[in-house]
């Protein structure tokens, strides 16, 4: 809401500078968002009435007129107006003036001071401007026309207020009665304890002109949905004369944003922006058979608005109809066929309260938002109507001619008595932390027009106003309480822990185990929205799950689903930073993922993992390691490690069905030993790693963080290191090439000897002597006691042992 | 053959002194000097074979004549050992000077990872709620609307919700616009007194630019106990004491009147402009004042929606927006820089 200060203070005398009322309103709730400054486009420029219009002596198109401009004495001015009349009041440039920039899109510049000049051989001392030459609007049709006892002699800037400031209030939905300059004043005067003036708070019914039995104005009106429109209002006028609006009244909508049309319209506007209340002005005559009829669209399917849309209508939406069908679509907007245009003498000014639910579910299924109907939504005063009419009908017959004005129609089935709330002083000092009397209560809320008058029993009853659409209960009072006196009042407790604090977060703390491990091995975390593409989904499934998510309403295409898998968007992250001069990327992410899971919607966190390029532990023209599965798999198995899990974890082979996106024959399963998935490890496979025109495989991870969590402990066992020596033997197999080298550690570990304290794998060769299709292992055995220092010829027979174990359940051939 | 006198074999010794000394003075190499050992001190060398003909001497003479020679012998040794260790000495840092390192040179890094500037603000962000006994609780990103909007006090069609534009999924399902849902999600579970924060990610329907993003994270949270132990006195104190620790101790704070459909009265909290001090800049509007976090008291249909009697539980609620505190924090203008990921800023943290 833009509010001009100086249309504020037709309300209330506030004479505080506009940086402190912003911030007054602003701690009030009625957060001021910005000041604008705004000033005249010109300098020189005074009221100034035309006495006599001679023709010029030289040229047929031009005029010489004498004007008196009052105190800055008597001109003669040649003009080319051609509305340029005797007795008119214009505005006068006088020399030395300076006026507004030729071009809007220019430097800004005013034009050079205007200087007397000789004009066809007539001396003209100032310029009689109109409204572009003043850059007020762009209409050079003529000269200014101003009203015929604007103050002769007086600067224009002052006189049209054109020095002013405009806030722009950020209106909280719940504040409908501020979307309004008679609101606003009512919320600056309580918060500085101001009277709110008079002047057009509630005007008085206008004098009813000799039109009031004129049967060309009567007219029906009825209402059959009192549920979305409790009250409906209207007044008929006749001898209306349309036409542009004064230059006043177009400044006034100016700042505001709101552009001129008519003056009928202009005024509807005017008051809206006002008082508040939305009003619409239907041409009478285009009003069939006369009657008005408040009703729902039922089978009227269709209205063209006032903007040439035709808007399909729902049979719940309300409309105005007149005898035959829809004239406007109520609290929103006016139908095209109604029209006020310039052949209208006779109007029907509508002044109505609209539910702010219909108006809202119209609104936002057409997706159509209008001044009218965001006040409506917000709540608009209750009681309002009659003022609005009377006060819209006083300033049409100002601008509109001498119009007459019918009988106020006012359609109420059911009066609504004034809300009244019930509380107790200890309710609202209670939630607000503070002590204060009941007295000092209602003082502050009587500055908002709030009466609280004893109900008993030590409670109290505050009767609303009916523009304040948002007070129902004790908790809206305390609001009010604490907010006219600002928040500051309230003293600030120290707020200790409510409750034992409870074990440690172990969630937390294993994410920070997890994100520590992966930035020590290297890994830099990314963050990427969970939106994915149809097809990347396709591609990268995840391992949970069948179908993905759709958005159903996407921002695009590209965005219309949820992704299934993080791997696309740290495919995406490595594909961005290798146009940006990265020459490697190690990537990790924690984030969601969803899924459909037997018709359900699941979502499941994941870590993601990405390795490209040189491992960077080198020197300088060195090389690093190229990473691939393995290395990525090395940084699992430090995450496993600090999870305490590397000892329940398996990698298997992973079917190329379960993971097309991956390498077929570079896949993992991570499985718990229990069977449980934690996810995948691999290779990209090269037929995605094409398009990426990569130098190097890109190694993949994703796992469950659920079941990382889930399984995972930070309390690991802890053995003071061994006193005496291990002795080592180490043993080499000969096995078939294919044979998965886990599984040689896996068994010789089950060998009955409870000395063997580990088995670690060293080497793995293929080809040289061995016949084709094998490969040699090696292994070495550590023969540990823990009680004493192992003999060599003990250790031996236990390793011969092993030995033998080894080779008969591997099937393996010695070296 | 006459015995040697004793007093020829003291010049024979005194004689072997002076000379190896004086070749030894002059020698410039190792092998000069091993030549000089060989030539006194060896197996049949001058010295040796002296010491071997004092056998000669008559009884009483030997020790005297034996001492001297002993003593010969260990001065020309030491003198020896102390020459070789000098040359070596030498020719070490000869050597060592032909191989200098240039200390210019940069050092071989053990390359780590970063983590996201938003987890980093974030754990510290939850680090000070725990600090103050907030316990933090993990909630769905995937919601109903009775989580996200009706039990939050959001009505059908209230232009409430226009604020959040929404992001719908299927079977009545959204995305959730705000971690608020955790307050219901929590309360619907377990009973006063409560304090929760509830860490997350975000969604409204917003393309992603220097401002806005589709998907954001949020942290909520809330503290219920009996009417009275909790007012908004103790909601000023809990954001001030949190506002402090995050933005350093002496941050000036402000409350200022707003409206959420699920807190009443409702409360902004600002903080004193970090980058101007107050006196106005771009960042602060020329306010002199950075909007950080929304808050209230929990409206009582929020506790009734989660079956709370609202005449015997009072609570508070906030949530901050952790985008815009660490873009205050970081003194960063543009939010997408969070979600592209261009390593060499995430390198930075
Ligand atoms: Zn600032």
């Amino acid at each position: 809401m833009k509010l001009p200060l100086s249309w504020l203070r037709e309300f209330v005398r506030i004479e505080a500078d506009p940086a402190t009322l912003g911030e007054r309103l602003s701690m009030a709730g009625l957060e001021v968002e910005a000041v604008e400054r705004l000033k005249p486009a010109f300098s020189g420029v005074v009221v100034a009435k035309v006495l006599r219009v001679e023709r010029h002596p030289n040229a047929d198109r031009l005029s010489v007129c004498e004007v008196d401009a009052g105190a800055a004495g008597r001109a003669s001015v040649v003009c080319g107006a051609p509305n340029a009349r005797p007795g008119m009041v214009s505005a006068l440039a006088v020399v030395g003036a300076r006026l507004a920039p030729e071009r809007a899109d220019g430097d800004g510049a005013l034009r050079p001071p205007l200087e007397a000049a000789v004009i066809r051989g007539v001396r003209s001392e100032g310029m009689l401007c109109s409204e572009r030459e003043l850059g007020l609007f762009d209409n050079h049709r003529g000269i200014v026309v101003l009203p015929d006892d604007a103050p002769v002699g007086r600067s224009l800037a002052d006189y049209l207020e054109l020095d002013d400031y405009v806030l722009n209030i950020a209106v909280t939905p719940n504040r409908g009665d501020c979307l309004s300059v008679l609101g606003l004043a009512r919320e600056v005067a309580a918060l500085f304890g101001l009277k709110l003036g008079p002047a057009h708070s509630r005007p008085a019914a206008p004098r009813l002109g000799h039109a009031a039995a004129d049967p060309a104005l009567s007219i029906a009106i009825e209402v059959t949905a009192p549920d979305l429109c409790p009250r409906y209002a209207a007044l008929p006028m006749a001898r209306v004369e349309i036409d542009d609006s004064p230059l006043w009244l177009r400044q006034r909508l100016k700042p505001c944003g709101m552009r001129p049309v008519n003056n009928v319209v202009d005024v509807t506007n005017y008051v809206m922006l006002e008082l508040g209340q939305p009003l619409h002005a239907f041409d009478l005559d285009r009003l069939r058979e006369r009657r008005v009829i408040v009703r729902r669209a039922g089978d009227d399917r269709e209205l063209e608005t006032l903007d040439h849309v035709k808007r399909a209508l729902l049979k719940d939406d309300l409309v105005i109809a007149d005898g035959v069908g829809p004239v406007a679509l109520a609290g929103l907007m006016g139908g095209l066929a109604s029209e006020v245009d310039n052949s209208t003498t006779r109007i029907l000014l509508e002044s109505a309260f609209f539910a702010a639910a219909g108006v809202a579910r119209t609104s936002r299924r057409l997706g159509l938002v209008t001044e009218a109907s965001y006040r409506f939504e917000r709540g608009a005063d209750r009681q309002g109507q009659i003022a609005a009419l009377y006060r819209a009908a006083q300033l049409i017959r100002k601008v509109a001619g001498r119009c007459e004005l019918g009988a106020v129609i006012d359609v109420e089935p059911h009066p609504l008595p004034a809300r009244q709330v019930e509380f107790s002083r200890e309710r609202v000092a209670g939630l607000l932390g503070i002590s204060m009397s009941a007295g000092e209560m209602a003082r502050r809320l009587r500055l908002l027009e709030i009466n609280v008058k004893p109900a008993g029993k030590g409670r109290l009853v505050a009767t609303i106003p009916s523009f304040r659409a948002d007070l129902g209960e004790a908790a809206d009072i305390a609001e009010e309480v604490a907010r006219v006196a600002g928040l500051a009042d309230i003293p600030t407790l120290p707020c200790r822990p409510l409750k034992d604090i409870g074990g440690e977060d172990q969630r937390r703390a294993l994410l920070s185990v997890i994100r520590a491990t992966l930035t020590g091995c290297g890994l830099t975390e990314t963050k990427t929205l969970a939106f994915a593409a149809p097809r990347d989904n396709q591609t990268f499934a995840g391992f949970k799950g069948t179908a993905p998510v759709q958005v159903a309403n996407p921002l695009s295409a590209e965005l219309s689903e949820l992704r299934k898998s993080l791997l696309y968007g740290l495919i995406g992250t490595l594909r961005f930073n290798l146009h940006r001069e990265a020459q490697a990327c190690h990537l990790f992410e924690l984030g969601k993922v969803f899924y459909r899971e037997q018709g359900e919607l699941k979502e499941g966190e994941r870590l993601g993992a990405l390795s490209y390029g040189e491992l960077a532990f080198k020197g300088l023209g060195e090389r690093g390691r190229i990473a691939d599965p393995l290395t990525l798999k090395g940084v699992v198995e430090s995450c496993l490690d600090a999870l305490g899990l590397s000892a329940r974890v398996e990698f298997a082979r992973l079917p190329p069905s379960l993971a097309p996106h991956l390498h077929p024959g570079k896949a993992a399963e991570v499985r718990l030993d229990t069977g449980v998935s934690l996810g995948q490890l691999g290779e990209l496979h090269p037929e995605l790693a094409l398009a990426l025109e990569l130098d190097y495989p890109v190694a993949l991870c994703e796992l469950d963080v659920g079941e990382l969590i889930a399984y995972g402990s930070l309390r690991k066992p802890v053995a003071p290191p061994p006193r005496f020596p291990a002795i080592r033997r180490d043993l080499a197999l000969v096995l078939n090439r294919d044979f998965p080298v886990a599984q040689v550690r896996k068994v010789i570990a089950q060998a009955d000897a409870s000395l063997l304290e580990s088995v670690e794998l060293f080497d793995v060769y293929e080809g040289g002597s061995l016949p084709a299709g094998k490969k040699s292992v090696a292994v070495t055995c550590r023969y540990r006691a823990k009680d004493r220092t192992l003999t060599d010829q003990e250790v031996n027979q236990l390793h011969a042992k092993v030995t033998a174990f080894a080779m008969e359940r591997l099937g393996a051939l010695p070296r | 053959m006459a015995a040697f006198a004793k007093s020829d074999v003291r010049q024979s010794l005194e004689a072997i002194r002076a000379q190896a000394l004086a070749e030894l003075a002059e020698s410039s190499g190792l092998d000069q000097i091993e030549s000089v050992r060989v030539r006194v001190l060896g197996r049949s060398g001058e010295l040796t074979e002296l010491i071997r003909s004092m056998r000669e001497l008559p009884e009483h003479e030997r020790p005297a004549v034996g001492q001297l020679a002993n003593q010969v012998k260990r001065e020309i040794e030491a003198r020896i050992e102390s020459l070789q260790h000098e040359l070596r000495l030498r020719k070490l840092n000869e050597s060592l000077a032909q191989t200098p390192l240039d200390v210019t040179l940069p050092g071989v890094r053990f390359f780590h990872g970063h983590t996201h500037p938003l987890t980093q603000v974030t754990e510290r962000l939850l680090d000070i709620w725990a600090a103050m006994g907030f316990e933090v609780v993990a909630t769905p990103d995937i919601e109903d609307d009775f989580h996200n909007f009706g039990a939050l006090n959001f009505a059908p069609d209230h232009p409430a919700r226009d604020m959040q534009d929404t992001f719908f999924l299927d079977g009545g399902l959204l995305l959730r616009t705000h971690t608020s849902n955790g307050q219901i999600r929590v309360m619907e579970q377990r009973r006063p007194p409560l304090a929760v924060v509830c860490p997350g990610a975000c969604y409204r329907r917003d393309e992603l630019s220097v401002r806005y993003s589709p998907m954001f994270s949020q942290i909520e949270g809330f503290a219920v106990d009996d009417f009275g132990k909790i007012t908004m006195a103790h909601l000023k104190g809990a954001l001030t004491e949190f506002l402090r620790a995050f933005f350093g101790p002496e941050s000036e704070v402000r409350f200022r009147a707003s409206f959420f459909p699920f807190t009443e009265p409702s409360a902004e909290a600002d903080v004193r402009c970090i980058f101007c001090a107050g006196a106005g800049c771009r960042v602060c509007k020329q306010s002199g004042w950075i909007e950080i976090l929304g808050s209230g008291m929990i409206h009582p249909n929020v506790l009734r929606a989660v079956g709370y009697d609202p005449e015997r539980y009072a609570g508070f609620a906030f949530g901050m927006g952790v985008e815009r505190l660490a873009l205050i924090k970081l003194g960063v203008d543009d939010m997408r820089l969070f979600f592209e990921n261009d390593l060499r800023f995430l390198g930075q943290f």
